[in-house]
């Protein structure tokens, strides 16, 4: 609940899924104030979403999708934080991690120069991570903008800030509607499905400090099997694998 | 970060009974608004298209699935700014109403959610679940209003809405050229 407080909440269409935008209004401020804020916070995911979707051939991971081995690719600062974080992630998971999706996991390369493509066949999809990112950097903007609490939800990869208790429902995949499963105040929470041959409708969730790191490691949890695989506790994060209704997930 | 589960395990979880769920964001007018701040007044219509018009849109790859859009015309003084069109489609649980407004020159300015509607079980097909998105609540396991609680889930792919602004799009170009839309 609110707790009485007004919330102004909007979403748009924006990462290939539907975005939700949640202000508690500004106080002192006119109530145009916090609907500019909203604004401004999708403005920030949408410019994201120019620099990093590999369907945007003019974004950064188009143009390295694109380039020939050995070239090096300028990128942005949204794609140094979202990469660097991918690689910590990769070495840390013994390649569990992977935004080239097999294509190449270990051939390319961030340093202060920009981006290096060390084999022509890869390729990077930042599908598994960068919506975490983007989640984080709205909630940077509607704090910016005076913003004291709300949250943002990217598609079910969501976060938190200021002194609100955000009831959190997981979707019934196999037949629809919502189940209440947790409240989460300041904090980021992301779900990511399991392979069909993982069982029927598997999917890993989990909940961390910031969106980002809740979002891949996600794709941890889903590529070993493992709820509590060891790297979820360096990033102060806890995960969780829902079966399918009516089995003990 | 402070995470309080509801349920004490995942198997009561599992149990819960699923409910459905409902936001509703904006109204057309309101979407309007903030769609085009500069306008003075708001004029209704509607796009409505006969079968020729539709076998047209169709032979440029857009189905037309629908035969009729309401339409907001966004005007200062003498000048039109530009529509804004709302149009709904049915994902694989849920049904998105939402508004596109589209420019004099034919840009997309903006896409607004209008409403939001998640249902359990088969319902979402059926024209009286479909019809909760005109008007307000009546049905009893839907919750509108102050819950502010956040769905997780696999990610909801919006390729139905992505479709549908396409669409729109069409239809308005379409409009504009027979006369019927400025």
């Amino acid at each position: 609940m609110s707790g009485g407080r007004a919330v102004v909440r909007r979403a748009r269409p924006l990462l290939g899924t539907l975005v939700e935008i949640g202000a508690t209004t500004i106080e002192g401020a006119p109530p145009r104030a916090t609907s500019a804020a909203i604004d401004a916070a999708f403005a920030r995911i949408f410019a994201l979403q120019q620099r990093l979707s590999r369907f945007v051939a003019a974004s950064d991971v188009g143009r390295f999708n694109a380039a020939p081995a050995g070239a090096c690719i300028d990128v942005g600062s949204d794609a140094r934080a979202v990469l660097g974080a991918a690689a910590a992630l990769r070495d840390a998971s013994d390649g569990a991690f992977d935004v080239t999706v097999g294509s190449g996991p270990r051939a390319w390369r961030l340093d202060a120069r920009g981006l290096h493509k060390l084999a022509d066949e890869v390729e990077i999809d930042l599908g598994g991570i960068a919506k975490g990112h983007a989640v984080d950097c709205a909630v940077a903007t509607l704090e910016e903008h005076g913003v004291a609490a709300g949250w943002v939800n990217a598609g079910g990869d969501l976060r938190a800030f200021g002194d609100l208790a955000v009831p959190l429902e997981l979707r019934d995949e196999e037949s629809g509607g919502v189940r209440r499963f947790a409240t989460i105040e300041d904090g980021a929470f992301a779900t990511s499905r399991c392979p069909a041959s993982h069982g029927a409708s598997r999917h890993a969730s989990v909940a961390a400090p910031r969106c980002l790191w809740a979002d891949a490691l996600t794709k941890v949890v889903v590529a070993s099997g493992d709820a509590s695989h060891p790297l979820l506790a360096c990033f102060g994060a806890r995960g969780w694998l829902h079966g399918p209704p009516r089995a003990n997930g | 970060m402070r995470f309080v589960l509801a349920g004490t395990t995942l198997a009561a979880l599992a149990s819960a009974p699923a409910s459905a769920f409902a936001v509703d964001y904006l109204t057309l007018e309101q979407a309007a608004q903030l769609m085009f701040p500069d306008a003075d007044r708001f004029d209704g219509g509607e796009i409505t298209l006969d079968a020729a018009q539709l076998q047209a849109l169709e032979a440029q790859g857009v189905r037309g699935r629908s035969a009729r859009w309401t339409v907001r015309i966004a005007r200062h003084g003498d000048a039109t700014l530009g529509v804004v069109v709302a149009d709904a489609v049915i994902g694989k649980f849920e049904l998105i109403s939402y508004a596109v407004g589209i420019d004099g020159d034919g840009a997309i300015r903006q896409i607004e959610i209008l409403s939001y509607r998640e249902s359990h079980g088969g319902e979402i097909r059926l024209p009286a679940w479909r019809r909760q998105f005109v008007g307000k609540t009546q049905a009893a396991p839907l919750r509108v209003g102050d819950d502010i609680a956040n769905i997780s889930g696999a990610t909801l792919s919006c390729t139905h809405v992505t479709d549908g602004v396409r669409r729109i799009v069409a239809v308005v170009a379409l409009a504009r050229r027979n006369g019927s839309l400025p």
